[in-house]
């Protein structure tokens, strides 16, 4: 099974729309308290553990800020 | 910043003007990579009218002609006449493709020239403020229809099907993937193609139609109504239910315009190298 390494959140065009809470299965994104440089609260990817790499949130973003890195091949398990 | 992005917008135009958790956003993705999965971006060129959806093509390093309110599809017409060679893609609107520009929707799909008309549908004019539009669904409270809009709303695809184009397809926002898959069919298509997409506008369509501007419910409003059914024998029966019919409607072959033009000078210079007048 894929693991995700980080996800970034480009914070200079982030609008907060959450969009990427409510499309991701495994319930990785929360609202978070930090700014975007647009002043929008910024999602947090607080449960990253659970990422599967699907790449829902990426393809669903509408400002397309999201990456998702996913860790490299053998290193899942650590 | 995603790779998609990175690779083909225009950086210095950076954020998108689009409200937070607008659709539109979502359809930039999803044409990208489908341009990206075909590789035909230096291709592409593009035209635009007014309204939101009218700037998707404009992040795009794309070539592209920003035009008079409802005339992208003339000019598209006009650009594929003197540049057979370009896959032209035309963004427009509702109220661009349906109202100011209908007429030109109507005979664009009768000559069935090769471009791509993808047409964004919010079911409102947004950019103004929320007033009502061809595609407003009967009953619905905006702006100019305080007391719900008395009008039967116009469906593009009836209207595109009907007038000959060769290729329509409806899709929306929460079917990315054969959304992503009627780009590539209709970038590829030889003739008409007419791509509708049902799209979240939580600002104006969410807050005065559906009852929130939470981007959350708006997207799943239209995964909640959007139905798959390609027979439009059976669309009555799902529209009563207040609901939409999505899919891929139809795929056909016919002579294609710009074609026809060249097999006609053809002929005639021939017929005038004989000593005949036409």
């Amino acid at each position: 099974m894929k693991a995700a390494e980080k996800i970034e959140i480009d914070r200079r065009y982030c609008k907060g729309c959450m969009l990427c809470r409510y499309i991701c299965p495994f319930d990785v994104f929360e609202p978070g308290e930090q700014r975007s440089d647009l002043d929008y609260l910024m999602p947090r990817p607080a449960r990253i553990d659970n990422c599967k790499v699907c790449g829902l949130c990426e393809s669903n973003c509408p400002d397309m800020v999201l990456t998702v890195v996913a860790k490299e091949k053998g290193k899942e398990k650590e | 910043m995603n790779p998609l992005a990175e690779k083909y917008l225009r950086k210095e135009f950076l954020p998108f003007l689009f409200c937070p958790g607008c659709g539109d956003g979502m359809i930039v993705q999803a044409f990208l990579k489908a341009v990206d999965d075909l590789g035909c971006i230096d291709d592409l060129a593009m035209t635009a009218g007014i309204g939101c959806s009218a700037w998707i093509g404009v992040y795009m390093n794309v070539d592209i002609l920003k035009i008079l309110h409802g005339r992208a599809i003339p000019a598209a017409i006009g650009l594929k006449a003197t540049r057979p060679s370009r896959k032209v893609v035309t963004f427009t609107g509702d109220g661009d493709c349906l109202a100011i520009g209908g007429n030109h929707l109507l005979h664009a799909a009768r000559r069935n020239i090769d471009i791509t008309v993808v047409m964004v549908n919010n079911q409102i004019y947004a950019m103004t403020g929320g007033q009502v539009a061809p595609s407003t669904m009967l009953g619905s409270k905006t702006q100019t229809t305080p007391y719900g809009n008395i009008e039967k709303q116009l469906d593009g695809c009836r209207v595109a099907i009907a007038a000959g184009a060769t290729m329509v397809s409806r899709w929306s926002t929460a079917h990315l993937k054969p959304l992503i898959k009627a780009f590539k069919t209709a970038i590829n298509h030889k003739g008409f193609s007419y791509l509708e997409i049902i799209s979240q506008c939580p600002v104006q369509t969410g807050r005065y139609l559906l009852g929130s501007g939470s981007p959350e419910f708006n997207l799943q409003w239209i995964k909640e109504h959007c139905v798959k059914e390609e027979d439009p024998s059976q669309w009555e029966e799902i529209e009563a239910q207040g609901k939409i019919p999505v899919g891929d409607f139809l795929r056909t072959e016919r002579p294609e315009f710009m074609e026809e033009v060249q097999r006609m000078n053809r002929r005639v210079k021939e017929e005038q190298a004989r000593g005949g007048d036409r």
